[in-house]
């Protein structure tokens, strides 16, 4: 295999992999921010999104409701999903094992899904609409000649906006009490933290931020059942790996990192191998957790 | 220290309430206390439930020896419930056994359902050596697998084998000379076994097979020395007892079966494709075997049964069900019950009743064995443990 790779080509891929692993970045944040406070792989974060999405489409559609609030129904849509789960799901299995809760996080992921494909089983390709919808925006920004449209630039202002969002969040006394409860409940639950409390706060932020990769992810591209599960969950796991699980900071990094590592399996010199960005997905998951597994950017552990 | 109030109390009536059998799960096995076995009229009741349920496996599905014409089943749909059967098998040792989790089971099933298919199509040998092909390829990338499991452990290791799962539908199952691109690869059946209703019989055959395989584990060394290992895998290396070679041991059990399920899949199918190899069937296929109750050979065998039958619209056609389910206002078609009712029944079964369907079949095979028909309790054990995550 000759390693031609044109200088062009790899700054496009590199563009391209920011701003697609802005999203893996959302997700990841979330599966953190539940890893801490409920110490599980919550497999149902990417179904908050898929939810949201079909929760704003059928505002649009069904009661006509104009774009922004449609958004807004999509993510309380999402919130009540992340917040029923943490009730009945969560809780009363607060003392089992992690990985039963983890096949339980996957039923409520799988649950979302099945109700998804029965709700639209006549028609299960839909069409979303991006938050900006003319034409022109659609290569107004275009860095080594990539066109990254106005949703993909939107989508990295969340993120940012989520992340110093989040960053404030956790100098607050709710924050502070969600990272003591997550160290040490027994000790929280003494000072008068509810741990419960947090818990229901912490799911509720993750299915938020979920709901948000969902919306933005969708926008401008048809979706159908089970979307972002498929298409975000892996990476997002795979970025929350990667910054080690507990940090936040590092998940949003781990985001785009595998963001780029995707992008560049698509380069032309991988072509003859199938699926390559799937390959590089787990092969970067595989090396981590064997090699690394306090995650890439942990000082020391 | 209610619940050690509640085991005291051992004369209290029988019939349990869900609540009960939570708080019972701890208690030891009370004594057996019937004296006498069943009457004669007892025995030929259990005679003959026990000929109805193997007139229901063996001549139902295949129309034969029915004193009425029943019709309706396809012989196929039978044929799955048994091949899942299989693969839920397999999946208990890994999850039941070795008391770890595979996310990535859709990826044993079609490793061996393409292996065996080219096997057959492209180097054109028989079924017999194509099966036995593919199982060796599932037990040999299970038990790499099963090596990883051993530094990468409970939740780390299911994200690994989930995106394994993917990258081997989205990358291997898409080589064009190895799975046939999108067309898929032709897996003719074996010569004699041609037809739908002979094929069931050498399902059955299989299942049979691997059911002794696992009964021979579970019953001598190796099988104890998985239990304890599951248990706490430091004491059970102070017993003497070698760690890894057991649980990639266990792994390549695991994907043996898978690949013969896989097998009997392509081939039952005659052609196999990608597509249907994602994380949806995955998922299938845990909650077949996590609410057929894991560590019970009967009850994952009705569970996996239990939801091939739902995916493929032939229970609902049996209970005469499926008109009331598809009709507008719940229009709910075969193909998406099992995602709608499989992650409830997963739910209430993790939370409410841990061994599954597999409490239901103890029963009623005690009843037959000429015990009393009787709930059989949850057993502390049936649930799903991670001591190693």
């Amino acid at each position: 295999m000759v390693l031609a790779i044109s200088l062009s080509e790899l700054s496009r891929v590199l563009v391209l992999g920011i701003v697609n692993g802005a999203i893996y970045s959302l997700i990841a944040i979330g599966l953190v921010l539940v890893y801490k406070a409920s110490g599980v792989f919550n497999f149902a974060q990417g179904e908050f999104g898929t939810v949201a999405i079909y929760g704003a489409y059928a505002a649009f559609s069904m009661f006509h409701l104009p774009y922004g609030i449609g958004l807004v129904v999509g993510l309380a849509a999402a919130l009540a999903m992340g917040l029923l789960t943490e009730r009945f799901v969560i809780r009363p299995l607060f003392d089992a094992p992690r990985v039963t809760l983890l096949v339980a996080t996957a039923g409520v992921a799988l649950l979302a899904i099945g109700v998804e494909f029965w709700r639209t089983a006549n028609n299960p390709l839909r069409f979303f609409d991006a938050i900006v919808n003319s034409p022109s925006s659609l290569d107004r920004v275009s860095p080594f000649g990539v066109a990254v449209s106005d949703q993909r630039l939107i989508t990295l202002a969340v993120l940012a906006a989520a992340a110093v969002l989040l960053f404030l969040f956790f100098r607050s006394p709710l924050g502070l009490a969600v990272l003591a409860a997550s160290q040490e409940p027994v000790a929280s639950e003494l000072v008068g933290v509810s741990v419960r409390r947090i818990s229901t706060i912490t799911w509720g932020l993750a299915a938020l931020l979920g709901g948000a990769a969902g919306l933005l992810y969708a926008g401008g591209a048809q979706f159908s059942p089970g979307l972002i599960t498929g298409a975000v969950l892996i990476p997002g796991f795979t970025a929350a790996i990667v910054g080690g699980i507990t940090s936040l900071p590092g998940a949003a990094a781990g985001g785009i990192l595998v963001g780029v590592l995707q992008a560049l399996g698509s380069l032309s010199t991988f072509e003859s191998i199938k699926g390559a960005s799937f390959v590089s997905v787990f092969v970067v998951l595989l090396v981590v957790l064997l090699v690394r597994p306090q995650g890439l950017f942990a000082s020391r552990s | 220290m209610a619940v050690q109030d509640r085991d005291s109390d051992e004369d209290r009536t029988e019939v349990l309430t869900l609540d009960e059998l939570i708080a019972t799960t701890t208690d030891p096995e009370p004594a057996p206390a019937e004296p006498s076995g069943p009457t004669p009229g007892g025995w030929v009741a259990r005679v003959a439930v026990g000929l109805v349920l193997a007139w229901a496996v063996l001549c139902y599905p295949t129309n034969v020896l029915s004193p009425f014409t029943v019709g309706g089943v396809e012989a196929n749909a039978v044929s799955e419930a048994v091949i899942f059967a299989v693969i839920g098998l397999s999946l208990n040792v890994l999850i039941g056994y070795v008391g770890t989790i595979s996310l990535g089971h859709q990826a044993f099933v079609g490793i061996g359902a393409f292996t065996s298919a080219y096997v057959v199509t492209e180097m054109g040998q028989e079924f017999f050596i194509a099966a036995l092909v593919a199982s060796l390829v599932g037990a040999a990338q299970a038990a790499l697998l099963g090596a990883v499991s051993l530094r990468v452990t409970g939740l780390y290791f299911g994200l690994i084998t989930l995106s394994y799962g993917i990258m081997t539908q989205e990358s291997i199952f898409q080589i064009e000379s190895l799975t046939g691109g999108t067309a898929g690869q032709a897996a003719p059946r074996p010569l004699g076994f041609e037809s739908d209703f002979r094929y069931y019989y050498l399902c059955l055959l299989v299942l049979a097979l691997v059911v002794f395989i696992d009964w021979r584990l579970m019953a001598t060394k190796g099988g104890r020395a998985l239990l304890a290992l599951r248990e706490n895998p430091r004491v059970a290396a102070t017993w003497g007892i070698n760690v890894k070679a057991y649980t990639v041991l266990a792994f390549a059990v695991s994907g043996l079966f898978a690949g013969l399920g896989g097998a009997l899949l392509a081939h039952r199918d005659l052609n196999v494709v990608a597509n249907p190899f994602d994380f949806r069937l995955a998922l299938v296929f845990i909650m077949m075997t996590v609410i057929g109750g894991l560590r019970n050979r009967a009850g994952v065998v009705a569970g996996a049964a239990f939801f091939a039958l739902l995916r493929n619209g032939e229970l609902l056609e049996l209970l005469r069900v499926a008109d009331v389910f598809a009709k507008p206002p719940i229009s709910l078609t075969a193909e998406v019950m099992p995602l709608v009712l499989g992650p409830v029944l997963l739910l209430l079964t993790i939370t409410l009743f841990p061994g599954g369907f597999g409490q239901l079949t103890s029963t009623v095979g005690r009843w037959l064995r000429g015990g009393p028909f009787r709930f059989v309790k949850a057993d502390k054990e049936v649930q799903i443990t991670d001591v190693r995550a």
